[in-house]
C-alpha cells in the first residue's frame, strides 16, 4: 500500500519518467516548439523510430533547471542561443561533441561552429524594421540612419538583450564588442530616439503592429511574421551587415541517449529539414547545402553562402556571454532611465 | 495538543511550506552577498559589493518611483472601488448587484498579462481613447499614455480594484445600517451622514485594502513592464533587466533583498500612520 501511494505521489508531483523509448528535447515554447517538432523531430523518428518529447519554457527557466539537475538531466538535447549556450559550457552542462557522429555538420557555416559544445541550428539578423507607411520619407542605409533626428521618440529596441545596439554604436565609432566604451557616446546621443523597450516577441510585434514604435531595431524573423499577419513591415540590412544571431543545439552532459542525440544533430542538418526551418520560420540555415526557395533565400537575415554570412556584424558568443550583464547594465543605467 | 488530535496533522503541512519559504529566503540572501562571475552560472565569494552597486541615483530613483506609484494606485483605486464597493453593499435590485458584482470580480479570473495588454489596446496612440478624441475633435494629437506612469498607473488600478473592493466591501457589509438611519432621523443629510457615519466606520476596511493595494502593486511585473515599455520602470523590474535577462543572479538577489526591506519600512510607516484612523473605525 506504501508503495502503491509513493507511485502515486511520485507521477502526481511529475517526477521525471526514465524512460529509454523517447528522446527529450528542451526548446523554448509555441512556434519554437512546433518548428522543431514539425521538421527534424519528425525526421529522427523516421529515421529512428525513437519518438520525440518536448519540455518547454524561457532561456533561463530551462538554464535553471539545467543547472538544478547538473548529470541527470531532464533532457538530452537543448536548443537555446549562443552566448547562453556557453554559460551551459561553462558549468560543464553540455557534452563535448564528437563531430565524427554528425557527418552533416560538414557543411556547417563557420560562424555556427560556436564551440566544441554547442552548434548553430538556424540563425537569424537584428537589423532595422520599420513602417514605411509612417515613416515617409525615410530611407535606412546605414546604422547611423537610426540616428536620424526625425525618429525622435520612434524607435523600440530590446529590453532583455541590448548587445545588438551596443555593438553597432561602437563599430559606427571606430570599436569593436571587445571595446563597446568606444560607443557609449554615439549611443548617449540615441536616446532621444528611443521611446520604449520591448520585451518579448509579442509586445515588439504589438508595438509595431499599432505604429506606437514605427522603427525597431528588431529579429528579423519576427519582422517576416508581422509580415506574413498583414502588418507592412519594411526589412533592410544597412551596409554594415545585421547583428548576426544564432540559434544551438548541444547535447546535455549526463544524458543516456547520447548516441541518439547524435542522431537527432545529424537529423537537424539534413539540407533538406534546413531548407523546410528556413521556410517556416524565414530564418538562415545553419549549413551552406541547403537548397532554398528563391523567394525565401532573398529575403534579408536569410544566408545561403558562406560570404553572406560574413558580411554580417558577428559578436562573439563567449564574449557576448561574459559582457552581457556589463552591457545590459550600462544600457540600464544610461540609456534607459 | 491533546483536546486537539488533529492539530498536527493540520500544522505539519503549513510549517513544512513555511520551512521551504525560509529555506528559499535564506538561498536569496546568500546570493545578494556574493559575487558576480561574468559568463559563468556559479556566484564568486562574499561581497558587499552588490549592495553598494545600489547606492547609485538609478536605482534610488526606481526604489522612490515604485514607492510614488504604489501610493497613486493604492489612492486611485481607493477612490474607484469605495463607490463600487458601497454600492455592492447597499444596491437592493439583485440584476444591479449582480452587474456591479460581475464588474468587480471579472478581471479578476483575466490573467494580468492578458488585462495589460487590453490596456495597451486602449491606451496606445491609436487605441481606443485616442481614437475617440480624435473623431470627436477633442485632441488633434493623440495624447501619449502609454510609457507614462498615468498609463501604469491606469492599468494598475485596474488590477488592483477586484481586491480592493471585496476588502470594503466587507467592512461596509459590517457597518450597522441603524447608525445611518439614526444620524438622518437626527437631521443629517445623506451626505453628512456618509461623511460622518459611514465612513468613518468603514475606515478598518479602507486601512487594510489601501495596505494590501500597496503590497500588491510593489510586487507588479507585468504591467509596468509592458505599460511603461522600459522608461516606467519599477523594483521587480529592475530585478528582471539587471539580474535575470543578464545572469546577474547575486545582483538580482540584491534587489530582492533591498526591496523586501523598502516594502517592510513604507508597509510599517503606513501603519503607524493609520494608527490615529483606526481608532475612528471599530463600532
Amino acid at each position: 500500500m506504501k508503495r502503491l501511494l509513493i507511485a502515486f505521489f511520485a507521477l502526481a508531483l511529475g517526477f521525471p519518467a526514465q524512460a529509454q523509448d523517447k528522446l527529450v528535447v528542451s526548446i523554448w515554447g509555441g512556434s519554437w516548439r512546433d518548428l522543431v517538432a514539425e521538421t527534424v523531430a519528425k525526421k529522427f523518428t523516421q529515421e529512428t523510430g525513437v519518438p520525440v518529447e518536448f519540455i518547454t519554457g524561457g532561456t533561463i527557466d530551462r538554464l535553471n533547471k539545467a543547472k538544478l539537475t547538473k548529470d541527470n538531466p531532464e533532457s538530452d538535447i537543448t536548443f537555446t542561443t549562443s552566448h547562453v549556450g556557453w554559460l551551459y559550457a561553462n558549468d560543464g552542462l553540455f557534452e563535448k561533441l564528437d563531430l565524427a557522429k554528425i557527418p552533416n555538420a560538414k557543411n556547417l557555416a563557420d560562424e555556427a561552429r560556436i564551440s566544441p559544445f554547442h552548434l548553430g541550428s538556424w540563425a537569424y539578423i537584428y537589423t532595422i524594421g520599420y513602417r514605411a507607411d509612417l515613416l515617409k520619407g525615410v530611407k535606412f542605409e546605414s546604422w547611423n540612419d537610426l540616428w536620424n533626428p526625425a525618429l525622435k521618440g520612434k524607435l523600440a529596441a530590446p529590453d532583455f538583450d541590448p548587445s545588438h545596439i551596443i555593438v553597432v554604436s561602437a563599430i559606427l565609432s571606430g570599436g569593436d564588442a571587445a571595446h563597446w566604451e568606444k560607443g557609449q557616446d554615439k549611443l548617449k546621443a540615441l536616446k532621444p530616439n528611443f521611446k520604449a523597450f520591448y520585451t518579448n516577441d509579442a509586445n515588439s510585434q504589438q508595438l509595431l503592429a499599432t505604429g506606437e514604435t514605427p522603427v525597431q531595431v528588431v529579429l528579423s524573423m519576427n519582422a517576416y511574421y508581422m509580415i506574413g499577419q498583414g502588418v507592412p513591415i519594411t526589412v533592410v540590412i544597412p551596409k554594415e551587415g545585421g547583428v548576426l544571431g544564432v540559434d544551438t543545439v548541444a547535447i546535455m552532459k549526463g544524458s543516456k541517449k547520447a548516441e541518439l542525440g547524435y542522431k537527432f544533430i545529424n537529423a537537424l542538418y539534413d539540407p533538406v529539414v534546413q531548407a523546410e526551418i528556413a521556410k517556416l520560420k524565414k530564418g538562415s540555415p545553419a549549413v551552406l547545402n541547403a537548397k532554398l526557395d528563391p523567394e525565401i533565400a532573398k529575403l534579408p537575415g536569410v544566408f545561403t553562402t558562406a560570404a553572406q554570412w560574413k558580411k554580417q556584424i558577428n559578436i562573439d558568443a563567449k564574449l557576448r556571454a561574459e559582457k552581457t550583464a556589463e552591457w545590459r547594465k550600462w544600457f540600464a543605467e544610461n540609456i534607459m532611465n | 495538543m491533546t483536546n486537539q488530535p488533529y492539530l498536527r496533522t493540520f500544522v505539519t503541512p503549513a510549517a513544512l511550506c513555511a520551512l521551504a519559504f525560509v529555506v528559499a529566503m535564506a538561498a536569496v540572501l546568500q546570493y545578494s552577498v556574493r559575487a558576480y562571475i561574468p559568463g559563468s552560472l556559479e556566484p564568486g565569494g562574499l561581497t558587499l559589493a552588490n549592495f553598494t552597486a545600489l547606492l547609485k541615483p538609478l536605482y534610488a530613483r526606481v526604489f522612490l518611483d515604485t514607492v510614488w506609484i504604489c501610493f497613486l494606485t493604492a489612492f486611485c483605486t481607493l477612490i474607484v472601488g469605495y463607490p463600487l464597493a458601497y454600492a455592492l453593499v447597499n444596491v437592493r435590485n439583485p440584476i444591479a448587484k449582480s452587474i456591479v458584482l460581475i464588474t468587480v470580480v471579472t478581471p479578476l479570473f483575466l490573467g494580468e498579462v492578458v488585462r495589460t495588454y487590453s490596456w495597451i489596446i486602449v491606451l496606445g496612440n491609436n487605441g481606443f481613447i485616442n481614437s475617440v478624441l480624435l473623431k470627436l475633435g477633442v485632441i488633434e494629437q493623440p495624447i501619449q499614455f502609454m510609457f507614462t506612469t498615468f498609463g501604469v498607473v491606469i492599468a494598475l488600478v485596474h488590477v488592483t480594484m477586484p481586491v480592493m473592493v471585496i476588502m470594503l466591501a466587507a467592512a461596509l457589509a459590517h457597518i450597522d445600517r441603524d447608525y445611518q438611519k439614526a444620524a438622518e432621523s437626527l437631521g443629517a443629510g445623506p451626505v453628512r451622514a456618509f461623511l460622518t457615519v459611514t465612513l468613518p466606520l468603514s475606515m478598518p476596511g479602507i486601512i487594510a485594502g489601501v495596505t494590501t493595494a500597496f503590497a500588491w502593486t510593489f510586487s507588479a511585473f507585468a504591467t509596468p513592464q509592458l505599460i511603461g515599455g522600459g522608461r516606467v520602470n519599477m523594483v521587480s523590474n529592475l530585478v528582471y533587466q539587471l539580474g535575470f535577462a543578464s545572469f546577474n543572479f547575486p545582483f538580482a538577489a540584491s534587489l530582492c533583498v533591498a526591496g523586501l526591506a523598502l516594502t517592510l519600512v513604507v508597509l510599517s510607516a503606513l501603519r503607524l500612520a493609520a494608527r490615529p484612523l483606526e481608532k475612528i473605525g471599530p463600532h
